[in-house]
This record gives structure tokens, sequence and C-alpha cells, in this order.
């Protein structure tokens, strides 16, 4: 059996939710932080929030986005198992390619992202938002007959239910209910969803 | 013990005989928890799956408090499937043995330490207690005390207690009991262990009353 691995980005494989953790640059934490937990909760829809969102802070100059994406902390563990099974890892994430791809590189993992549409190092907006479905779709008509989703929030509803396995991962908060009735498993630490992931391998 | 790297407790049932509205390892005991003893004795072991279903919310709560670092297994079907399913849940991906036990029990804790120290990863090792009821599943030993027969009709001296250390032994999709499962395999060598599964009020009853024998 081939198996697959997509992962979240915020909160799954970064430790902090990204946005946020952005805003803190335009003195807007808090603010973006009650949009984006409202937005996981399914409070929100995501393609709305995001593009308001992205509009609070396109202010940023993207290659001074980029650099801050690099700083933000990642779970180390969970990088390790992307790096070693990088070809059967993907990062499926609804943020923006211009600010992520370069964190995808430094992992060494694809990543399908939504589209930003841009103009040198100013952001004009978003041109595409990912459904996170429609990569599961693409990593499977690559030849994987397995695919294990991993993720934490209602934007990964989709991913899960094109999924064969979802790992509902509760390390940063608790995993959106919803997103819970489509898992098959849920874990609240590193060491346990590295462990089970292995045990997908 | 080093051999262990996997239990599975299986927390997913109802409890209907029990008539509380809330899964069988929810009951309290001496204040805590049915499951904060079992996690409390297995807590040296590396991989801690409890499969959840009947108010699964609860049982995730009340895990995720006491140990961080257990895995939930979803058995969303838990209405129509039996617990056998549950276990082929937690157990369907893993390569290494692994150790069973029922969430609605209270296993006395010295006992259960002995048996982790017993298995040398030779053999797979069935967990049987003195027989309380008549309606039990039975075992039937030979001279050496391995199992040779499960039965319902002809009370025994001991009875299967859904405890059991697996290897080699493979939980399937179909299955109707964890013991069923088993019986392919046997003869088997057996554990006792002292413990009290929990079923209906008269259950909770006399685990209260010998509770205190139980060395917590």
């Amino acid at each position: 059996m081939k198996t697959a691995f997509c992962f979240d980005l915020d909160g799954t494989i970064t430790h902090s939710e990204v946005l946020p953790f952005l805003a803190r640059e335009i003195n807007l934490f808090d603010e973006m932080e009650a949009l984006t937990m409202a937005t996981i909760c399914g409070h929100l829809p995501f393609d709305k929030s995001f593009k308001l969102r992205v509009r609070i802070l396109n202010t940023i100059p993207i290659s001074r986005v980029r650099s801050i994406i690099e700083t933000i902390p990642l779970h180390k563990k969970v990088v390790d198992f992307l790096r070693e099974h990088r070809e059967q890892c993907f990062i499926v994430t609804g943020n923006l390619d211009v600010w992520i791809n370069a964190l995808a590189e430094k992992i060494g993992i694809e990543a399908f992202s939504s589209k930003a549409d841009f103009d040198g190092d100013r952001l004009l907006g978003v041109k595409h938002i990912l459904n996170k479905g429609d990569a599961v779709d693409e990593v499977r008509s690559r030849g994987f007959d397995r695919i294990v989703g991993i993720g934490d929030g209602m934007g990964d509803v989709p991913m899960f239910a094109k999924s064969n396995v979802g790992i509902a991962y509760g390390g940063i908060h608790d995993p959106a209910k919803t997103l819970i009735e489509n898992s098959d498993f849920i874990v609240y630490s590193e060491n346990s969803l590295c462990r089970t992931l292995n045990t997908l391998l | 013990m080093q051999n262990i790297k996997h239990v599975v407790i299986a927390c997913a049932g109802y409890g209907s005989r029990l008539g509380l509205d809330m899964p069988k390892c929810m009951v309290k005991l001496g204040g805590r928890t049915l499951l904060s003893y079992i996690l409390e004795i297995v807590k040296d072991i590396e991989d801690i799956r409890i499969v959840v279903g009947f108010k699964e919310e609860m049982v995730e709560a009340e895990a995720k408090r006491i140990n961080p670092n257990v895995v939930i297994v979803r058995n969303p079907d838990y209405r129509t499937t039996t617990n056998a399913y549950s276990c082929y849940l937690a157990s369907k991906d893993l390569k290494e043995p692994f150790i069973i036990v029922d969430g609605d029990m209270i296993i006395d804790k010295l006992d259960f330490a002995k048996f982790l120290e017993t298995i040398d990863g030779n053999a797979s090792i069935v967990g049987i207690c003195k027989s309380k009821t008549t309606d039990a599943v039975f075992v039937n030993l030979d001279g050496n005390g391995n199992v040779i027969e499960f039965q319902r009709e002809r009370p025994q001296e001991y009875e299967w207690c859904g405890i059991c250390y697996l290897k080699n032994i493979k939980i399937h999709i179909d299955g109707r009991y964890v013991f069923d499962e088993i019986i392919p395999h046997l003869p088997l060598p057996t554990f006792e262990f002292k413990c009290f599964e929990i079923d209906t009020p008269a259950d909770l009853e006399i685990a209260l009353a010998n509770f205190y024998k139980l060395n917590y």
C-alpha cells in the first residue's frame, strides 16, 4: 500500500497560527487571533475570513512576511517526520503561496496552497482559495492508494472527507468539533501524533 | 516488559445494563473514574490507545486530562458494532504485539504490574479471573494452566476477564468477540488477575466493597 500524508500547516506543522503571528508586526495580534479562532471553529466561513485577514495584512511587504514566517516556531518532531518521508508528505494549506513557499522549501516538501495576486513585493489580494479536498484528489492521482489527513480546524474537513484516515490534532487548541466527527484518531501531543503517523507508514 | 509497545483500552460501548447515562469507564470508584485507574496501571506503555464511541467527548476530556500522550481511536459505529470491532480499529495498523484491556473494569494494580513483567514476548497470554457469575465465558485449563477452551455452558473455576497480550493474533473486522479470535491459537498460557468488571449495578456494589483489596 502506498500512503501519502497531507498536513495542514497552521498549528499542525507550525507551533502557532501563522496569521496572528504575522499580525504582531502591525500590532493587531489579538484582533487577528479572534478572527482566526472563529474561523477554526467554523463561526466564519474560511474564504471570507481569509480574504478579510489578508486585507488586514497586505500592508506588510511580501518579502517581510516571508522572513517573519521563516522564524515561526515549528513542531520539531513533525518536521523530522516530514523530512524523513518527504516523497509521501505534502503541506495542504489555505495560506498564500507567496507567504509560505519559502517555509515549504526550508522543510523540503511540496505544498498545495491558495494563490496570491501580487505586484512585485506588494500583495494585491487573493486569486484562488485552495479547497483542501481538491488537493487530496491531486495527491491521490499521483498513485497513492491511502491518504492520511492531519489537521485541526474546520478548513480541514474537506481534506478529511476525501482522505482514507483523518487524524485530528489538538496540540495547540482542541480540534474543531466537526473535524473530530470526521476523524479516525484524535491526538493531543506531538509525540502521540508522530507515534500514530509511524503506525500508518 | 521491553516487548510491550501498545495497549488498547476499549471504552466505546453503551453500558446499557448499568443504567447510568455515561460510558462505563467514566463510572467513579473511590472518587475517581475507572479510566483513571486503568491509565495509572498502563502508564509505562509507550502507545496507549483508547477506543471511544458512546459520549466520546466525556472520555476524550478525561483521557486528555490524565495523559495528553494517549491516542484516541474513534468508533462512531459503536451502536451497531462489537467490542471486538473497536479493538480491530485500534490494532489494525499495529505491527507489534499489543495488550487489550476492557475499559469497564478495575484491575488489581500489583497484578497488572506482575502481568507486564511476565510477558516475555514469546507467546500470547490470556487473562483470567476466578468465576464470579453464571453467564461468564468460562475457560477450561489443562494441567499446566494453559487455556484449551472457551465456552459458556459448563461453569469452571476461571473465566475470561477481557485482558490479554496478543502476539501474532489479529482482531478481524468481522470478529464477534476478542476471545473468538484467540480460539484458533489455543492452547495458550494464562495470567490470573484480581479484577472486577462493571456491567450491572450489582457489579458496581461488589467492586465498591472489594476496592480496598486492589492495591491502589
